[in-house]
């Protein structure tokens, strides 16, 4: 994956496995939920990366990591070349300054009971050497400012702001230590699509101001398109496909990339008759009992037997390596080729007969 | 006219003062025909069905005007006994979270089989028996053996099969969805919407579709009512809104979706945020967010001008907005 700018995090072989235990006493792992199982990419300064994917492929579970919110059972987190992975105690929290994150749902993610003065400014509590004591209020109140608040609302409560505001304050404390990655899990989604278009303006101004790396986690096809400067595809632990946003969106050739574009539906009722949908059958498989080789093979409907014994590999495919053009980035599917060659017999895929029945049981990690 | 809404008002009584969530919404749905009603949170749009299905708690809910035209008989007057009648078999609903709407202490055979028992007076066998044929008819693989299963048992996808499933049992004449897929991931949300668009094909239903999605209504909509505080802002088929909004509030949502020409660009994004029912402000309840809002939307409430026969925008100004003259 090319990087036109120098990394900022480099993630490399990242795993997290959720073990699932029976007995109380005599504890025993009967299994495990694989959330994220092998996870590479490169963050490059002041870029964006955007990670797409369905709820319950991991990509939450990467954004943790990231945050050092969660352990990674394997793998390794590089920041500015330094590996952060094992890190603890005071090298921890030297490093926690400069990765920050912005939460999905501005109602559950600032508490209740604090002024935004003090969820803003809560970050200078834990990092004083930020900002001297006598200037943190100062400070907050330019934080507010920089992101469409007014500073006069600084000993106000949460509650009395509304969805898109909260989610401002969010990212203000976000801003607060001036870091230079900014994890963004599902920013935009719990907003109105009138308001969407306000904060997603908001922090595409802050990246150009403070010089920010974005990794933009989102389901929202179109808005992380309008946002990132690449992207990668999720599916059930483990990236896909992975491009700049035109070889993605102009140019998957992975089945499960291309599925999912055309299930978002566009709004323009022009399109409705002339645009083919590829339709997957069944449900995601649990990430407790992943298929074998490739994990999408149980609903694609180019699956052979090679799929069910080869892992395909994240990398250029072979058969696009020759023409250098946009369908030739990282793409891990055996059988990998731009859309328009081969398309579905029907709109709907047919799943392989030996898979069997497709797991219905519950949903994974969201 | 299969389902006639007519200058329906809702208000509740909340502790800020009344809460007027409805201020005299019309709104018409032919057999056969699918009408999406367009809408934020806080718009109500989903008051407006609740209405109209007859679920609304009251109090604190209260119906202070207008009628609700089923089969051209106004459901508000029914008794309750004979509104239960209506539901299920006259009109059903399919709600946006089915594991809230779904019983998780039965299986979901005896959530199906229900309908069969109370409004058609069947055994618990054939009940049975009719619940396994609707699952496959959902496509819900294995039914046989999975119609003893408990909700939780089954994957977003699959529950909301069966609610749709269980929304058709007695094939009423109108079905209401209450943002169905919205809790669904896009490639489950594709399976469902097109199997709910064959089985109203081919029962010939009327669908009352309530969703903030603009891409979704694009998808299977025949007419589009775009609601903002309580009103209807503009009506149209749904070819004519994409192509030409003809109000401000609707340009202003089609507009803020991210599009490939614009990439890099800022969004256009409307300014401000959708008012407070207690305090919903004079005149055109969108005039402090409007960028071409001038004194006489600030004072008068502008009804909704024709556009053309079977078009309505509820803008002094229209015509400009129709034309593009208005950013």
């Amino acid at each position: 994956m090319a990087v036109t700018t120098e990394p900022v995090l480099e993630v490399g072989g990242l795993v997290k496995h959720y073990p699932l235990t029976r007995g109380i006493v005599l504890r025993k792992q009967i299994g495990a939920v694989k959330a994220v199982d092998g996870v590479d990419f490169t963050l490059g300064r002041g870029e964006t990366l955007g990670i797409v994917g369905e709820s319950g492929c991991g990509k939450s579970t990467v954004a943790k990591m990231l945050c050092h919110l969660e352990r990674p059972t394997a793998g390794s987190i590089r920041f500015k070349g330094e590996d952060i992975t094992g890190l603890s105690g005071r090298a921890l929290k030297a490093v926690r300054r400069n990765i920050q994150m912005v939460f999905q749902d501005p109602y559950t993610s600032l508490n209740p009971r604090m002024t935004v003065g003090d969820i803003v400014g809560e970050p200078y509590e834990i990092h004083p050497e930020a900002a001297p004591r006598g200037d943190r209020r100062r400070r907050v109140r330019e934080l507010l400012d920089v992101v469409g608040l007014n500073p006069e609302h600084i000993n106000r409560y949460p509650h009395q702001f509304s969805g898109g505001q909260r989610q401002r304050i969010g990212i203000a404390r976000g801003l607060a230590l001036r870091p230079e990655v900014i994890v963004a899990d599902e920013p935009v989604s719990a907003l109105d699509v009138s308001v969407q278009a306000q904060v997603i303006n908001l922090m595409a101004r802050l990246q150009s101001e403070f010089d920010l790396s974005y990794l933009f986690i989102a389901h929202d096809l179109s808005i992380v398109r309008h946002i990132s400067d690449r992207v990668g595809v999720m599916y059930l632990g483990r990236i896909v496909e992975t491009g700049t946003d035109t070889e993605i969106y102009d140019h998957p050739t992975h089945p499960y990339t291309q599925a999912l574009l055309s299930a978002v539906p566009v709004p323009d009722p022009e399109a409705r008759e002339v645009r083919e949908r590829i339709i997957l059958s069944g449900d995601v498989p649990s990430p407790t009992d992943v298929p074998s080789g490739c994990r999408f093979r149980t609903r694609c409907w180019k699956a052979r037997e090679r799929c069910a014994r080869e892992v395909p590999a994240l990398a250029v495919p072979a058969v696009l390596r020759e023409a250098p053009g946009p369908a030739a980035h990282d793409s891990a599917c055996h059988f990998a080729e731009p859309l328009p060659v081969s398309r579905p017999p029907t709109a709907r895929a047919v799943p392989p007969a030996e898979t069997g029945e497709p797991a219905g049981n519950g949903s994974g990690p969201g | 006219m299969l389902l006639e809404v007519r200058g329906l008002h809702v208000e509740f009584r909340t502790r800020d003062g009344v809460a007027k969530a409805v201020n005299g919404v019309s709104y018409a749905v032919d057999a056969g025909e699918t009408l999406a009603v367009l809408g934020e949170s806080g718009s109500g749009k989903s008051v407006t069905a609740q209405a109209v299905m007859g679920i609304l708690d009251t109090p604190p809910g209260r119906i202070t005007g207008g009628e609700i035209l089923f089969q051209g008989r106004d459901v508000l007057r029914l008794k309750e006994e004979e509104r239960r009648a209506v539901r299920g078999s006259g009109m059903a609903m399919i709600f946006q979270d089915a594991l809230s709407a779904l019983n998780p202490v039965l299986c979901v055979g005896d959530q199906l089989g229900e309908m069969f028992v109370v409004h058609r007076g069947m055994s618990k066998k054939d009940a049975r028996a009719r619940a396994v044929e609707l699952m496959d008819r959902v496509r819900i693989p294995a039914a046989a053996q999975r119609v003893r299963d408990y909700p939780h048992q089954f994957s977003g996808g699959m529950r909301q099969r069966i609610m749709i499933a269980m929304a058709l049992a007695l094939e009423p004449a109108l079905v209401i969805a209450d943002e169905p897929t919205t809790a669904l991931d896009v490639t489950v949300q594709a399976q469902v919407m097109e199997l709910l668009a064959e089985l109203r094909r081919e029962y010939r239903m009327g669908l009352l579709l309530i969703t903030h999605d603009l891409g979704v209504v694009a998808d299977v909509a025949d007419r589009i009512a775009v609601m903002y505080a309580g009103r209807i802002v503009e009506s149209a088929p749904v070819r004519d809104i994409y192509k030409a909004p003809a109000h401000p509030y609707t340009r202003g949502l089609l507009d803020s979706v991210p599009r490939l020409d614009l990439k890099g660009r800022e969004l256009y994004a409307i300014s401000g945020l959708p008012p407070s029912l207690t305090h919903v402000p004079s005149g055109c309840a969108f005039h402090p967010r409007c960028p071409m809002a001038r004194d006489v939307c600030r004072t008068d409430v502008p009804p909704l001008h024709p556009v053309s026969e079977e078009r309505g925008s509820a803008c002094h100004f229209w015509r400009e907005c129709l034309d593009g003259r208005d950013h």
